[in-house]
């Protein structure tokens, strides 16, 4: 599960390397460092320059309003209020809102109260630990994503629960550079938050943004390059982070409420492409855990809402049929499309 | 070495080659051999990869850290860092569209984008 966490590998990013000779109008761009990671935000025309400035501003705002870690956030109130109603922001809220809508619509493939399961393993921490069977059974116990009790503004989760929304947070912060933009009346942006990219509208040109997915075999090679449109484009995977134990097997990020072990369902990697950012974030999350047949089910239960590229661990390429034209291989593995009807 | 040494610097490898894979980047064509290095949002160099003689420099980081960054035959690199993670060496040379960043120092290595 991504999240806000204090360390983190350095994961290495996008970045824009652009000319813009075709455009008329000029670019203007920001880079900053926020939830433990490197983000870069680049718009066109007049507007872009104030509107990039509140766009940053606003990414620090959300940063220490859904940090984990950080006293005094939403999050770290809600985790420490014993079992206690908390008020938190519309942000705050409006995400929980959706981690639950997620985590009903995929039967707990996404648990926000994962977290107790996740510190134990080490993985917020870096100091990676395999925790034995009788701790991590006693830790699911508190593990359920019903038991978060969203209200009039507020939430409550029950005592020794605790949440992290690392599995939302960059999405909805996209969206939320979106709607900024947006307001300000731009038109063409395009911004990268640790590896997940969001475009509003297309080029300045009139043409589609290129985007490249990196192998998840392979981090010096791309997998595939994808031509889009105000969409966002967010990856989860095995590779992300992950340790080899003493045992000699290797234990990742993304771990199975089911049995607070690392998510084994046969993928390694889960991009999905579509409208929100959040949304996005949540089921690259959630369908990772699913694993590829669920993740198909899910995706003809939305009647094709959003597009997605599976990855299994045999080296084979899904991929749903809205996607399939902006859609280039790169490798030498198997692209099968799959179609609603 | 012992074993229990030999397995953790296989994790730590491991992670190092992990955390690059799966990203998702904006791909455009770089025509400009110009790299910038960045701490933090200050730019510490401006470098012309076509004219740069071989060399490598160390960079230090508010915190005491330090990276090294290395230029060899036009291509610029992290060559060492004393970062928990290392990422930003197992990065590799400076790639069209994929700017080398290290987190723990603030510190990017990125193609100068063309502002006119």
């Amino acid at each position: 599960m991504k999240r806000l966490c204090p360390l983190v590998l350095c994961t290495c990013l996008l970045l824009f390397g652009c000319t813009d000779e075709n455009s008329s109008e000029s670019a203007v761009s920001r880079d900053l460092f926020a939830m433990d990671t490197y983000m870069t935000l680049k718009a066109y025309g007049d507007a872009a320059d104030s509107a990039l400035s509140d766009a940053a501003a606003r990414i620090t705002d959300l940063e220490t309003l859904l940090s984990v870690t950080e006293e005094g956030s939403d999050v770290w109130n809600i985790n420490h209020a014993d079992g206690a109603a908390v008020a938190v922001s519309e942000d705050t809220y409006t995400i929980l809102e959706e981690a639950h809508s997620i985590s009903e619509r995929t039967d707990g493939a996404l648990d926000i109260t994962i977290y107790p399961v996740l510190t134990a393993w080490g993985f917020t921490t870096g100091e990676y630990n395999i925790p034995d069977a009788d701790t991590l059974a006693e830790l699911l116990t508190y593990v359920d994503y019903t038991g978060v009790k969203l209200q009039d503004g507020t939430v409550s989760i029950p005592e020794n629960a605790e949440i992290d929304l690392g599995a939302l947070a960059k999405g909805y912060t996209g969206d939320a550079v979106m709607s900024i933009l947006e307001d300000a009346g731009v038109t063409s942006a395009i911004i990268s938050l640790g590896g997940n990219v969001q475009a509003l509208g297309s080029k300045p040109d009139g043409s589609d943004w290129t985007v490249a997915v990196l192998n998840p075999f392979a981090s010096d090679e791309n997998m595939c390059i994808l031509e889009i449109s105000d969409k966002a484009v967010i990856t989860s995977g095995s590779y992300e982070r992950y340790f080899v134990g003493g045992d000699g097997n290797t234990y990742w990020h993304i771990i199975d409420a089911a049995d607070g072990y690392p998510a084994d369902n046969g993928l390694v990697s889960v991009t999905i492409i579509g409208d929100s950012g959040l949304e996005c974030d949540a089921l690259s999350t959630a369908l990772f855990v699913a694993g590829a047949a669920e993740a198909e089910e899910y995706w003809r239960s939305e009647n094709g809402s959003f597009d997605m590229i599976l990855v299994t661990e045999d080296a084979q390429i899904l991929i749903t049929e809205g996607i399939a034209d902006a859609f280039e291989n790169l490798t030498d593995m198997t692209v099968q499309v799959l179609y609603l009807s | 070495m012992n074993l229990k040494t030999k397995i953790c610097l296989a994790a730590v490898i491991l992670i190092f080659l992990a955390a690059l894979a799966g990203t998702v980047y904006v791909l455009r064509p770089i025509d400009s051999t110009y790299v910038e290095i960045v701490q933090d949002g200050t730019v510490l160099y401006t470098i012309d990869l076509a004219d740069a003689e071989n060399q490598s420099f160390t960079i230090e980081s508010e915190d005491g850290g330090y990276n090294v960054v290395t230029i060899e035959d036009g291509q610029i690199y992290m060559s060492d860092a004393d970062c928990p993670d290392g990422v930003c060496i197992s990065s590799g040379v400076l790639r069209s569209g994929l700017s080398i960043v290290c987190l723990p120092h603030k510190l990017v290595i990125r193609f100068v984008e063309d502002t006119e």
